[in-house]
């Protein structure tokens, strides 16, 4: 049956996809500035600024990159590696400490949960953490540096705690144990299967989290093989900025810098597989998210 | 149970990581006890024969180099060709760690910290003078007598004195004396085409400037915003000019309004309630009038490019002889038949001096554990001309080559010039020009003349300065908002009427605390200027 469209509706629905359709552009927008201008001359990038269609098409800019790709090739491959590992490694950690957390048997849990949680008000600061890293654990130039810290924080345990109390009724645990599981059974045939959502939402803020890190590249790393993408983007952004202001004040050379053209470049590289791959895994991220906030 | 051991295993191959990270940690402190260790024997063995600069170096020690910015592709190799060289000399290999563009500043007070370093780049805009003074780095006197005999000489006294506090020399400078000496850059080929006078006082410029707006309608003059008057000195760069008219309007000048001279550094006047301020504003507006400049240059963002695309015609503001180098080049790139020319602002009023010794210079790390070693390491990579030239430009015929003018010229990516950011290990004896610097050095050497005529001859008087605004934080900032709210509109000459303008501004200025930030200014460089012996 067909809903009849009132006046009302019909002004409603005008608003909204005008109000979509803004919102897309400013969403688009600069995205196809990106594109276009990796797509032009750079001395008309410098002297009539961006455009939507590029202007004196050339692909100089991907030659200069692709002159040796290593590097970003490179980058991409450790960023797949930390983002992997590190999601992998954190959701195993977290699941377990929830669930640690949750049970109602454990004495201590109330003392461990407000630890973990002080952690969350508290912290150390940045020194402390770079002393620990760099100078007590010695993991300063090493891959661990990069993926460990961020194995697990605080608000992923209690979101994973809470996701766990809400999913899993007592009856059914505690129904189970009577039949003569153990924890390891517990948690494995009936607390599991239920965290799917749980799992995926978590996973999804870890996951980006490693794809979106750049600092602990930063403050680690020692050799640019081990980079994180993100990093090497930035990186090569302050480069320039840094150089540019240095030469004020001194005798270095500046000509070899990268032009506009070849950071716009980057970008695309940068960004363009993540882009092709997004549409495929949407309904994952999507459902992820949902959960994860109704659930809050 | 199958399950349960399933979970076992995971959380065995969780706590192998662990105990594998924490395996790490170990190693390195084994290695740090060890070299400690090493460090007793050397100092032992060095009070045994106490005098003779002879040290027991049949211990291998491996010094860490922190420098500033990215490791070149060949580091490896540069490293291992200048570590046999180090090796036979003085059994000591180092390894430089590079600390990347991205917020350098934090990690670097980071790597002072943490102490991996064993020798570290310095410099004043890395706070070299407050880092020094809260004990940072190790005291060099009696290390540069005992192993830095050579290098002592070759830096020189005056250098190694402005590279002290209270009598304690922390760095070593770079021996390449280098004039930063802001000026204009102009459109020579401009100039000449139009028959205009060379830009070297305000009324040329202005002639200069007025000359290729008539001749040239259309054509862009000036693109300055406030891009380089951040700071408490000016709030538009156009201010900058007033170089021509006074020798104190550096970049290291006083700040706050105040102004001394170079060879009365102690006797401080007061410019922004001066009669020559309302002058010189109403020129400001004069020029703005012009057109010299954009209606919202206020707002504009900087456009480093603008001078080589050709919006501009002259650049005022944060030039120095390297930059006009690299206009130079540029212009000759661009085959249009361009021409840029450079006039330092102190060729007019004959006071030039090189860049400070601050600005690139190498100290050793307080907790350091072989300072005599790093020191005769430093030594050796500065006035060893073999072991400089590996570690400024890499590997001969690899890297570079000399050509026939006996001219640097580069061979491979992999490897630039002073490819290891090492500014600081430059000596001027041995270093390599390429061909850019041929130009370069001409300029030197123009400058070097005059400013051997100063007072200080050829000294920075200046920059070894380190305000010390903590008491009056606040009164700083408020003075510089004032500064960027009122005082910018007035420099940029985007005001109806300037001298009401400037009474509004000294008005809120007075309000914001200027009196007490000055006072605690002017006593702070008093005592500097006596402490250097600045009379």
């Amino acid at each position: 049956m067909k809903i009849k469209k009132g006046p009302s509706t019909i002004i409603f629905n005008i608003i909204c996809y005008t109000l979509l359709v803004i919102g897309s552009i400013v969403c688009v927008v600069p995205f196809i500035l990106i594109i276009s201008g990796s797509f032009t001359d750079n001395a008309t990038i410098l002297l009539e600024g961006y455009s939507l269609l590029p202007r004196d098409f050339t692909l100089d800019a991907y030659k200069t990159i692709f002159k040796a790709p290593q590097d970003i090739l490179q980058a991409y491959k450790m960023t797949f590696y930390y983002t992997i590992l590190g999601t992998a490694l954190g959701l195993m950690m977290i699941t377990l400490t929830a669930y640690v957390i949750s049970r109602k048997e454990f004495k201590y849990r109330n003392t461990i949960s407000f630890l973990i949680y002080f952690t969350s008000i508290f912290g150390g600061g940045t020194i402390p953490w770079y002393l620990m890293y760099a100078s007590v654990l010695g993991l300063k130039g090493s891959t661990i540096a990069i993926w460990f810290p961020a194995l697990m924080s605080p608000f992923l345990v209690i979101l994973m705690r809470t996701f766990m109390v809400g999913s899993v009724p007592d009856a059914i645990t505690e129904s189970a144990k009577i039949d003569g599981a153990g924890h390891v059974t517990i948690f494995l045939k009936i607390v599991m299967p239920v965290l799917g959502p749980g799992l995926a939402t978590i996973g999804l803020f870890l996951a980006l989290g490693y794809w979106n890190d750049w600092y602990r590249s930063s403050m680690f790393s020692t050799d640019s093989s081990t980079w994180e993408l993100q990093f090497y983007l930035y990186d090569m952004l302050n480069a320039t900025n840094a150089l540019k202001q240095m030469s004020q004040n001194s005798s270095i050379p500046t000509s070899d810098l990268p032009t506009q053209a070849v950071k716009l470049a980057m970008a695309v590289v940068a960004t363009g597989p993540v882009l092709l791959v997004y549409p495929f895994v949407q309904k994952y991220f999507v459902s992820g998210i949902t959960v994860g906030a109704v659930k809050g | 149970m199958k399950n349960g051991k399933k979970l076992l295993s995971l959380l065995l191959a969780g706590s192998m990581a662990l105990s594998l990270a924490a395996c790490g940690g170990d190693t390195t402190t084994t290695t740090s006890s060890d070299s400690s260790s090493q460090s007793s024997e050397s100092s032992s063995a060095e009070t045994d024969d106490a005098g003779s600069s002879e040290v027991d170096t049949s211990e291998r020690v491996d010094l860490v180099f922190y420098v500033m910015g990215d490791a070149p592709v060949d580091e490896q190799a540069v490293e291992d060709a200048l570590n046999e060289k180090l090796l036979e000399k003085v059994n000591a290999t180092v390894d430089f760690q590079f600390s990347t563009w991205t917020d350098f500043q934090t990690k670097y007070s980071l790597e002072l910290t943490s102490g991996t370093a064993d020798l570290i780049y310095i410099a004043n805009w890395l706070n070299f003078g407050q880092l020094a003074n809260s004990g940072a780095f190790l005291e060099l006197n009696d290390l540069l007598d005992t192993y830095g005999s050579d290098l002592k000489a070759l830096v020189g006294e005056d250098a190694l004195n402005q590279c002290s506090v209270d009598g304690q020399i922390y760095a070593v400078p770079n021996a390449w004396p280098e004039y930063v000496s802001a000026g204009i850059k102009y459109r020579e080929d401009l100039r000449a085409q139009y028959d205009l006078p060379v830009p070297d006082s305000l009324e040329n410029v202005e002639s200069y400037l007025l000359g290729i707006k008539e001749n040239m309608p259309g054509q862009g003059i000036l693109t300055v915003t406030t891009e380089e008057s951040q700071g408490t000195q000016t709030a538009f760069d156009a201010a900058w000019i007033l170089n021509f008219k006074y020798p104190w309007v550096t970049q290291n000048g006083l700040d706050y309004g105040l102004a001394a001279n170079y060879d009365t550094p102690q006797e401080v006047y007061d410019y922004w309630f001066s009669d020559d301020f309302v002058e010189d504003m109403k020129l400001m507006k004069k020029w703005a009038d012009y057109g010299f400049w954009s209606k919202s240059a206020l707002s504009d963002t900087n456009d480093s490019e603008a001078f080589k695309t050709g919006l501009c015609v002259a650049e005022i503001a944060g030039q120095n002889p390297s930059k006009y180098i690299t206009a130079v080049s540029d212009c000759e790139d661009g085959g249009q038949g361009w021409e840029a020319g450079y006039i330092a602002y102190g060729e007019t009023t004959g006071v030039i001096y090189p860049g400070h010794a601050q600005q690139n210079g190498t100290a050793i790390v307080r907790g350091c554990e072989n300072p005599e070693r790093a020191m005769m390491v430093l030594q050796l990579l500065m006035c060893d001309e073999e072991i400089n030239k590996i570690v400024q430009y890499g590997i001969e015929g690899t890297h570079y080559e000399i050509d026939e003018n006996g001219l640097y010229v580069n061979l491979s990516t992999d490897f630039g010039y002073e490819g290891f950011s090492t500014w600081n290990l430059r000596n001027g004896d041995i270093k390599l020009s390429s061909e850019n610097d041929v130009l370069l050095n001409e300029m030197f050497d123009k400058l070097e003349a005059i400013g051997a005529e100063t007072k200080w001859n050829n000294t920075d008087i200046y920059s070894g300065f380190v305000e010390d605004y903590e008491a009056y934080a606040a009164e700083r900032t408020a003075v510089s908002q004032v500064m960027r709210q009122y005082l910018a509109p007035i420099q940029a000459g985007l005001v109806d009427d300037v001298d009401a303008a400037i009474e509004e501004f000294r008005t809120k200025v007075t309000e914001a605390g200027l009196e007490t930030v000055r006072e605690s200014y002017i006593e702070q460089w008093k005592a500097y200027c006596d402490s250097y012996g600045y009379k």
